[in-house]
């Protein structure tokens, strides 16, 4: 198997190859940014309307918690689907790239609207008490109190879930998104062996997941540090 | 958009689904069981073994937790027929969850063995426990515990990842709604059907995870 591997690299790694490749790498690097960026902003207005405690918040807050809980429980798979289906019944012509960005948006959303609320809550009552006996609005509380107390804890998973998050645009492919799993099927498809193909397809998430993983476990460590001074 | 939904028309597929979900409850309980003992082994050998069997379980996890689980099913799927070893889609969904999760466990399960602390252990080498004991009324107690929450967790997530079996085609509750809707063409009404079920079924092993965590264990677990 090996000699045959040895025979085929070269033409596997040939220019225009490398190019798709290299195109389908920022693909997916370019799905998993678009996530993790408009997940953060929508998860962080997420987790901040379930803070208010009047009673005309409470619609608001019953869709942020239905909206959180929904799609955690529903495999990425599935809400992929149901999202390219329903774009294709609205009849919005938008590219494959565009739906899977929304499905990513919604699930990156989700999970990371519940880290956030994770470290909202692990800043003391007293704080929030404190804030409010300033006279600060929630915002202000929010902005200039519980924020930058609650970042170092929100810092670690939220690396942890971008790691996960990377590796989950992979199913993107299944809706048709040219992005690295895609182009590694369409290469074997092509008629290179699997293992040249897939295995170069771990090596490149690998070259993408790990540099991240190991970022997200040095912040966690000075963060850990910085708490306990 | 003149679409009217028309749940009538995947009714009677309802119990056609709901074998395939038994089916994805199967594969996450195996996957889960086989990574269990994948990662007790691995924490042990992380916690008690030499510098090289750590650096071996190190390699195993970096790399398993670092590339997608698709990917590494695909290669057993479609790259191990090159060197003879030919398995079904069901095994090799099977064995790739399992590895996975072994990575995954591994992980977890040395966080868990690490909040043992070393003077709890000194108090029960003072009481004159045996090894066994130790393990048995010290150690297993205190990680049951801790490790509980987590593993649950994970069980959850193993079982939302099932789903990935479909691409190989795997006939489970994925893989069935995409024949339910290769023949119906009824695409939101069975995806959405397939997405409740999966809410349902992890809302009531989140629930009757975290009452066998409360009642056995005393772990600090919120049931919904």
């Amino acid at each position: 198997m090996l000699d045959r591997l040895i025979e085929e690299a070269p033409q596997f790694f040939s220019y225009y190859n490398v190019i798709f490749l290299g195109k389908a790498m920022l693909a997916t690097i370019g799905l998993s940014a678009v996530g993790c960026l408009t997940g953060i902003i929508a998860g962080l207005a997420l987790a901040l309307v379930r803070l208010p405690t009047g009673v005309l918040w409470w619609p608001a807050k019953v869709i942020a918690v239905f909206f959180t809980e929904l799609f955690r429980r529903i495999p990425f798979l599935v809400t992929l689907m149901l999202i390219f289906f329903a774009f294709q019944l609205t009849g919005f012509d938008l590219s494959l790239f565009v739906v899977a960005c929304i499905a990513v948006f919604l699930i990156a959303t989700a999970f990371l609207s519940e880290i956030i609320r994770a470290g909202f809550e692990a800043v003391h009552r007293n704080q929030w008490d404190a804030a409010a006996a300033m006279n600060f609005s929630l915002l202000e509380t929010v902005r200039y109190v519980v924020l930058p107390q609650a970042w170092r804890i929100i810092l670690p998973p939220a690396f942890g879930f971008f790691v996960l998050f990377i590796k989950d645009t992979a199913l993107a492919s299944q809706i048709g998104v040219v992005e690295l799993t895609y182009a590694g099927r369409v290469l074997n498809n092509k008629g290179f062996s699997a293992a040249l193909v897939f295995g170069t397809m771990l090596v490149l998430y690998f070259a993408i997941s790990y540099p991240l993983a190991r970022l997200g476990v040095r912040l966690e460590a000075r963060l850990a540090k910085a708490r306990h001074r | 958009m003149s679409y009217t939904l028309q749940y009538g028309q995947i009714w009677p597929y309802l119990p056609f689904l709901l074998d395939g979900a038994l089916l994805s409850l199967q594969i996450a309980f195996l996957a889960f069981c086989g990574g269990l003992f994948i990662g007790t082994l691995g924490a042990a050998g992380k916690t008690f073994g030499g510098p090289i069997v750590k650096r071996l379980i190190n390699v195993y996890v970096v790399f398993l937790t670092n590339t997608p689980q698709l990917v590494q099913i695909y290669f057993l799927y479609f790259a191990l027929p090159d060197v003879g070893i030919l398995l079904s889609s069901y095994v090799a969904v099977l064995i790739g969850m399992t590895l996975n999760a072994g990575a995954y466990l591994t992980e977890i399960q040395r966080a868990g063995f690490e909040s043992v602390r070393q003077t709890e252990m000194e108090a029960a080498e003072t009481l004159g426990f045996s090894r066994a004991q130790q393990i048995r009324y010290v150690i297993m107690p205190h990680v049951a515990r801790v490790l509980f929450p987590p593993l649950s967790n994970h069980y959850i997530l193993m079982t939302l990842g099932t789903s990935m079996a479909a691409i190989f085609g795997v006939e489970e509750l994925t893989g069935r709604a995409f024949n339910v809707n290769a023949e119906t063409f009824r695409s939101i009404e069975v995806f959405s059907v397939t997405a409740l079920m999966y809410i349902v079924i992890t809302v009531a092993a989140t629930a009757i995870l975290a009452v066998i965590g409360r009642v056995l264990l005393r772990a600090r677990m919120r049931i919904i």
